[in-house]
């Protein structure tokens, strides 16, 4: 046998030994502390079993010669192993532990009726299982055996020892006492959701944070970055190069005169917003408002002393000019310093400027963003009211009202469900360029208006919950069909429709191969689309990524605690949970 | 000019030091006819709440004026697609602000759009959608592709108009040979070319000299660089530097590192991978495999592609470029890194060397002795081009010739010289088309001495020398194509000769096909309109007849008559948005059509090839999906029911968990992929699950964090990590599916003895199962039309490392949009219809065995 099995035989029977040894333990805990009554001589055989089985595994494994292949780190190694392999391995390996199943069921089985049942089961097990293996040999899969070792310290190990035995005890303990059965597992089932959480939670965690780091706590070789630090700045005003507000065609910006022209005009030079970040244009100096720069603090040492101070200048060697705030004896002064030697002053805070700098690089004509907030609220507004319309007056016509023809119709409708998107996206777009509509939000929500089968579907299943002595009594006083539904029917649905909207909400803000195929201009752009182009553009700047996606999704994560009871109540209603 | 009658500036507030302004102001022109909105909005810092909420309240005021008051201005807007302006182009803006000075009323936009790249999806549907940009600033080797299909003007005329009467009209003896013709096809032109860029090898001296003494041991020089291919890998041989885990430390030469591809090592070998009358694509021949071999033959001494590729990813750049750190000693790039140099490493000792040759070129040897340049580059870059139906054709013109004129070229450069000296940095010419431009580029601005001269000086040298790609309209499937072979020859998958020849073998279909297109019969949509419309009037007539021949009672038809109204919208949108393009889908299956003409008739032609040559990508295609459905969908149900369960056993706090584990689900599909793209960043020191990976699984196994989207085997991998964070989510449903099973059940099973995994096989599974199976179809149909994470994580460039992330949605919009081949789109289209029939289908009849219903519902 190779090392690699040798390692890995050994490995699980370690494993069991460990696993059948603390079993054993447990069980005498519980026996010591709780002192259960009736069932002693059970815990007890349960014990000795446990210890023995832990002795066989632990001394077989101990006799078996185990290389991990690598250099072995300090303290005592438990070994791992790990089996990569393609997931058509994983499937035929599925498929044997089933098959082993029924077979074993096959056999024990009682009935001959039952065992024919078994066996039919068992060849279906072993048929997928032989493809599987057959995909697993035709794509040249291989199952690679990693050998691990986890190194633990005598400290480690008294520590995890302690803990898991304190843990154990508390959970006993109180369950003596409260004489509750299942504390301990609720105990459990918490710590395990809990745990849930947090793997579920941290993606959301690092979305934030990283929106609010600065560049140099976005890649780091000592860990990850948690609690971000900012730059502390301090203003002043720039003598050499004095920062102005000017105004560029009706808008506000920032930056500095970049050459004298004549009299009072001037060459104006744009610093921000960065989107058209050194674009000059001349002006009147008398429009020129000056504001302070914010200059970045930072310590060096000077002559072995602590020196803290504000950058004035950076120059282009790589050199910086501060000027030192403390200590006191020195302040004042203007010291010229290579950048490499000076420590930036930051404090723990969160860099809220990542927000209004990635806003100022969406492209100009986007008013900073806005108009692709515009344009999603207008895409979102319309089609839900589009889909609540259309989906309220189609489900009416279908679960109330009777005219031949209907359930046959219905039945085309429930089987447009299944019927991928892909299919009819070329002509769709053929027919909105012959509308003329290519580079408007029109063929986006127009087609809400014609209702979605799975709305119409959606509403049917609920109409038919509301009796029909409703709207018997209207039709009696003589009311229309349209009075019917939005004075009768409307108000007992409301919540089916909260659901479609919300839904249909959801499904526009996240709506991307819409724009994707026929929106050209920024200015046009929704959101999601827009989240993509930037990432295009700007894909190394993840601090300026994060922010632009954390602002895509606070609108929807507000809606949802505050139309909780929709969205939970719209999964229920059509099964469409989870992605 | 505007005429500003009437400005109400509303709140107008400068703020103190820090925070920023905001000006809302209502500029009327022209005496109110119309009015535009604009807002000022700068957020400086969030110092204050009570300013922000005052700020984001007048600017949403404003946003409403902005929603109801539009008007157009009196300026005329010369939109430009292709470039964005960004920090460094002041030069570019000069230019375009002496445009708008000398035509009044004009203003120039010039937007980034992905257009003139790789991605032509943009500028397509622009066209034909009939709202183009006024120019496009494009990629010159795809030029031809748009002008075979009539989507760019050709310039010829306007040309011929103006030459001689404007000194600034372009003409080909302005300009070098390559990029000129470049952007010739079928004897017109189509557009000027502007910047030009070739490319040299840059060799790290400072590493030679510490390895001076193995490299004299080798036999080889240390103080000059190789000239030719073998000189080259011998001397990566000796500068590659290995871990003790066998990754790169140092890399000595990767072929394809920098920018070379397989075209210039093919031309340097005197390859062209198009016959000279355009019908036949040569990538396969024996000179373009010896190139192949060459690049394959490098990426061993470095440990192989894949070993090189995990290097790669895990580069950085700016001032840890891997050739300023000396992690790479040589590489073949374009003169568009030199800036890079003089910014983050200007003491940097590097040589330049031409690109090293093929010993028997450089030797004059066997059939390279009568060739005449000996060492040779290849050069791409940008031209002007003008689409059809450009609103402002003649000002594009102007335009054009405004900046590519050698005044304005050197206006350009010299006010970013201007700047740059004023940063105190040099600034050092680059090579541009123009042969003029670069004569006084070089008296204006070229350096006395140092390593940047020699850069320079030869990048501009090798202009005459430089070969350019074949003017095809095949261009983009041809460069597709050479990227999926090497890819495919690099990673061993297939053998350097079947790489080629199925690369080759694809271009060629497509160039027959578009060659044979005009021999083939137009399709003629009078008929099918003709029998379609006929058929249509008649079912509805033998539909009314049929609803007349109904007896109904007053009341009834009545009801009837309002059932029908309300239904109606349904019934047109199922027409027309779903029936009809359903049926137009079919019929454009069996045709040629890339939109610009009528489609041409090719019977099945489209399927024929689905499942004949192109069968091992749509296989590929639909095996990839299979994975991600595989794999992904049964992981998210198990998470979620495992949540429920978890939730089911009557904890508390289950409103509070149930949020949290459904919060996932509301972060919009883009935004959580692009923050999952962050997490599996490549990068250890970045990206969060490799850091963790580092930490875990590498301490314990030694087994290195993988490259996720980038590598082929987990590419799928991080797709369905990315699907998994929202499964928790699902378990509100599985929670009401769970309260619905009756307790008796479990009651009576545990009496009988029956253990909690019993009862969960026995009483759990069977009274779900009609939900699983729900889940399962709807997840398959899901699936199945995966498209948007892939199309972000790839940023709609590429099929991922091996096509590992091709699925067949993706494979139809390459097809509709990139290269316009509508018919076979939507015979993929059909395609998937088909197989989400049958999986539905089978789904449905395996159904019957294990789906558990209750009798009476």
């Amino acid at each position: 046998m190779s090392a690699r099995w040798l390692f890995v035989v050994g490995t699980f029977l370690s494993w069991a030994g460990w696993i059948a040894l603390g079993r054993g333990a447990y069980v005498a805990l519980r026996l010591w502390i709780a002192q259960e009554t009736g069932t002693e001589a059970r815990k007890k055989r349960t014990i000795v079993s446990s210890a023995a089985v832990a002795a066989v595994c632990l001394l077989l494994a101990e006799f078996i010669p185990m290389s991990s292949g690598r250099p072995q780190g300090g303290g005592w190694g438990v070994p791992l192993v790990w089996f990569l392999m393609p997931f058509t391995m994983v499937g035929a390996l599925g498929c044997a532990a089933f098959a082993v199943v029924r077979l074993v069921q096959a056999v024990t089985a009682i009935t001959a009726e039952e065992r024919k049942a078994k066996i039919g089961s068992l060849v279906v097990w072993v048929v997928v299982g032989g493809l599987f293996v057959w995909w697993f040999v035709h794509s040249k899969g291989e199952v690679q055996v990693f050998r691990g070792v986890v190194s633990v310290t005598p400290v480690k190990l008294l520590v995890t020892v302690l803990f898991a035995f304190v843990a154990v005890a508390v959970m006993v303990w109180s369950e003596r006492l409260a004489r509750a059965r299942g504390l301990v597992k609720k105990a459990v089932i918490h710590v395990v959701l809990i745990a849930g959480c947090i793997v579920f939670g941290v993606p959301f965690a690092w979305l934030l944070v990283t929106s609010f780091k600065e560049e140099n706590d976005i890649s780091t070789a000592q860990g990850m970055v948690w609690v971000p630090r900012v730059q502390l700045t301090v203003p002043f005003y720039d003598k050499k190069e004095p920062l102005y507000t000017a105004t560029f065609r009706g808008r506000g910006v920032r930056g500095k005169v970049a050459k004298v022209l004549s009299g009072d005009q001037v060459l104006f030079e744009v610093e921000r917003p960065f989107n058209i970040r050194g674009r000059e244009f001349e002006t009147d100096r008398n429009s020129l408002t000056e504001i302070p720069r914010q200059g970045r603090v930072v310590s060096f040492e000077q002559n072995g002393k602590k020196v803290q101070g504000y950058v004035i200048e950076d120059v282009d060697n790589g050199d910086v000019i501060v000027k030192v705030q403390s200590p006191p004896a020195l302040k004042g002064q203007e010291i010229k310093k290579s950048l490499l030697d000076t420590e930036p002053v930051r404090k723990i805070g969160l860099r809220t400027a990542n927000y209004s700098e990635m806003l100022e690089w969406l492209p100009y004509d986007t008013f900073y963003g806005f108009a692709y907030l515009k344009n999603t609220l207008v895409l979102v507004v319309m089609s839900v009211l589009g889909s609540v319309l259309s989906a309220l007056v189609v489900g009416y016509g279908f679960s109330r009202l009777r005219f031949p023809g209907r359930e046959k119709l219905f039945a085309v409708m429930l089987s447009t469900l299944m019927l991928p998107a892909a299919v009819t996206m070329l002509p769709t777009f053929l027919i909105f360029k012959y509308l003329g509509w290519i580079d408007t939000l029109y063929p986006l929500w127009v087609p809400t208006f014609f209702a979605s089968a799975f709305n119409v579907f959606l509403l049917r299943q609920f109409f038919k919950t509301i009796p029909m002595e409703l709207e018997d009594a209207s039709k009696i006083d003589g009311c229309s069909y349209v009075r019917t539904l939005y004075q009768v029917m409307v108000p007992q649905i409301q919540p089916v429709l909260a659901c479609i909207a919300i839904w249909t909400f959801m499904a526009q803000w996240n709506n991307f191969m819409g724009p994707l195929i026929y929106i050209s201009t920024p200015e046009k752009m929704p959101i999601a689309y827009a989240l993509q182009m930037f990432q295009g553009e700007r894909g190394g700047e993840f601090a300026l990524m994060m922010s632009f996606a954390t602002l895509a999704t606070i609108p929807t994560v507000l809606l949802f605690f505050f139309a909780q009871r929709y969205f939970i109540e719209g999964v229920q209603l059509t099964g469409l949970g989870g992605r | 000019m505007p005429n500003p009658a009437l400005i109400i500036q509303a709140p107008r507030a400068i703020c103190t030091p820090g925070v920023h302004i905001f000006v809302v102001s209502v500029t009327g022109r022209d005496r109110l006819r119309e009015s535009k909105i604009e807002f000022e909005f700068d957020f400086g810092s969030l110092i204050a709440m009570t300013k922000t909420l005052r700020t984001v309240l007048v600017a949403l005021a404003a946003l409403c004026v902005c929603a109801v008051a539009s008007g157009e201005g009196q300026t005329t807007d010369l939109v430009v697609w292709g470039m964005q302006l960004g920090p460094n182009d002041q030069g570019m803006d000069a230019v375009i602000r002496r445009f708008e000075e000398s035509h009044p009323g004009v203003t120039v936009h010039m937007l980034g759009m992905g257009a003139g790249r790789m991605n032509p999806q943009k500028l397509m549907t622009a066209i034909v959608g009939g709202v183009p940009p006024d120019i496009v600033l494009q990629d010159r080797f795809s030029v031809p592709d748009w002008a075979h299909l009539g989507a760019f003007e050709p310039l010829d005329d306007l040309i011929s108009r103006d030459e001689g009467k404007d000194a600034n009209t372009p003409t080909a003896e302005q300009y070098y040979p390559a990029p000129w013709s470049e952007c010739h096809y079928e004897g017109h032109q189509y557009g000027i070319p502007w910047m030009a860029d070739t490319r040299i090898l840059y060799w790290n001296r400072a590493v030679f000299r510490q390895k001076a003494n193995d490299l004299r041991k080798a036999g080889l020089d240390p103080d000059r660089a190789p000239r030719t291919w073998s000189e080259l890998l011998a001397y990566s041989k000796v500068l590659t530097e290995f871990n003790p885990d066998g990754t790169l430390k140092r890399a000595g030469f990767m072929p394809n590192f920098g920018n070379s591809w397989l075209y210039l090592y093919a031309f340097q070998n005197e390859a062209s991978f198009m016959s000279p009358d355009g019908k036949t694509c040569t990538l396969n021949t024996p000179a373009s495999r010896e190139a192949l071999q060459f690049m394959y033959d490098g990426y061993q001494i470095c440990g192989g592609y894949a070993n090189a590729e995990k290097f790669r990813a895990s580069l950085r750049g700016n001032e840890s470029d891997p050739f300023f750190t000396g992690q790479v000693a040589m590489k073949i790039d374009g003169d568009w890194i030199m800036p890079g140099f003089i910014l983050y490493a200007p003491k940097l000792d590097f040589g330049v060397a031409p690109p090293p040759i093929p010993d028997d070129r450089y030797y004059k040897r066997g059939r390279f002795k009568d060739v005449k340049d000996r060492y040779i580059t290849w050069t791409g870059g940008f031209c002007w081009a003008i689409p059809k139906g450009a609103r402002h054709r003649d000002l594009a013109w102007e335009f054009i010739k405004h900046v590519t004129s050698t005044k304005m070229r050197m206006l350009e450069m010299s006010t970013f010289a201007g700047i740059e000296r004023e940063r105190g940095r040099p600034y050092v010419p680059r090579p541009t088309a123009q042969i003029e431009t670069n004569k006084e580029e070089i008296a204006a601005f070229m350096p006395k001495t140092g390593n940047m001269r020699a850069a320079s000086q030869l990048h501009i040298a090798m202009m005459p020398v430089a070969r350019f790609r074949p003017s095809t309209f095949a261009g983009q499937r041809l460069w597709d194509e050479h990227v999926r072979a090497t890819d495919m020859a690099l990673l061993n998958v297939m053998s350097i000769n079947d790489a080629l020849q199925s690369g080759q073998d694809r271009v060629q279909d497509y160039l027959d096909e578009v060659n044979n297109r005009d021999s083939l019969p137009v399709a003629d949509l009078t008929i099918p309109s003709v029998v379609g419309g006929a058929g249509f009037l008649l079912g509805v007539v033998l539909l009314i007849g049929w609803y007349k021949r109904q007896r109904l009672g007053k009341l009834a038809r009545h009801e009837a008559k309002w059932g029908l109204i309300f239904v109606a919208p349904w019934v047109f949108g199922f027409v027309v948005l779903t029936l009809g393009p359903m049926l137009a889908s079919l019929y454009l299956s069996f045709t040629q059509y890339n939109i610009f003409d009528a489609p041409h008739w090719t019977g099945m032609t489209n399927y024929t090839t689905m499942f004949g040559k192109d069968r091992e990508l749509i296989t590929k295609s639909f095996m990839n999906v299979l994975y991600l459905g595989g794999v992904g969908v049964p992981l998210g149900l198990v998470t979620g029911l495992a949540t429920a369960m978890l939730l089911n056993a009557g904890v508390r706090g289950l409103r509070y968990y149930r949020t949290l584990f459904y919060l996932p689900n509301v972060v919009p599909g883009i935004a959580s992929i692009i923050l999952w793209l962050w997490i599996l960043n490549a990068d250890p020191s970045r990206g969060m699950m490799n850091w963790v990976w580092q930490h875990t699984l590498t301490q314990w196994f030694g087994t290195l964090p993988p490259a996720w989207i980038a590598s082929e085997a987990w590419a799928k991998p991080a797709l369905i990590t990315m699907g998994l964070w929202g499964a928790a989510g699902g378990m509100i449903l599985w929670l009401a599916g769970l309260k619905g099973i009756p307790n008796q059940l479990y009651e009576a099973a545990s009496i009988d003895g029956a253990s909690a995994i019993q009862q969960f096989w026995s009483i759990t599974v069977p009274q779900l199962s009609p939900l699983i199976f729900f889940q399962t179809i709807i997840g398959g149909i899901g699936v199945l039309q995966t498209f948007d994470n892939v199309y972000v994580a790839l940023n709609g460039q590429g099929t991922g490392p091996n096509d590992s992330l091709l699925v067949p949605v993706y494979y139809l919009f390459q097809h509709a949009f990139y290269y316009f081949k509508l018919g076979y789109a939507s015979a993929i289209a059909w395609m998937i219809f088909l197989i989400a029939l049958v999986v539905t289908g089978l789904q449905f009849l395996v159904a019957k065995k294990w789906v558990h219903y209750e009798v009476d519902s």
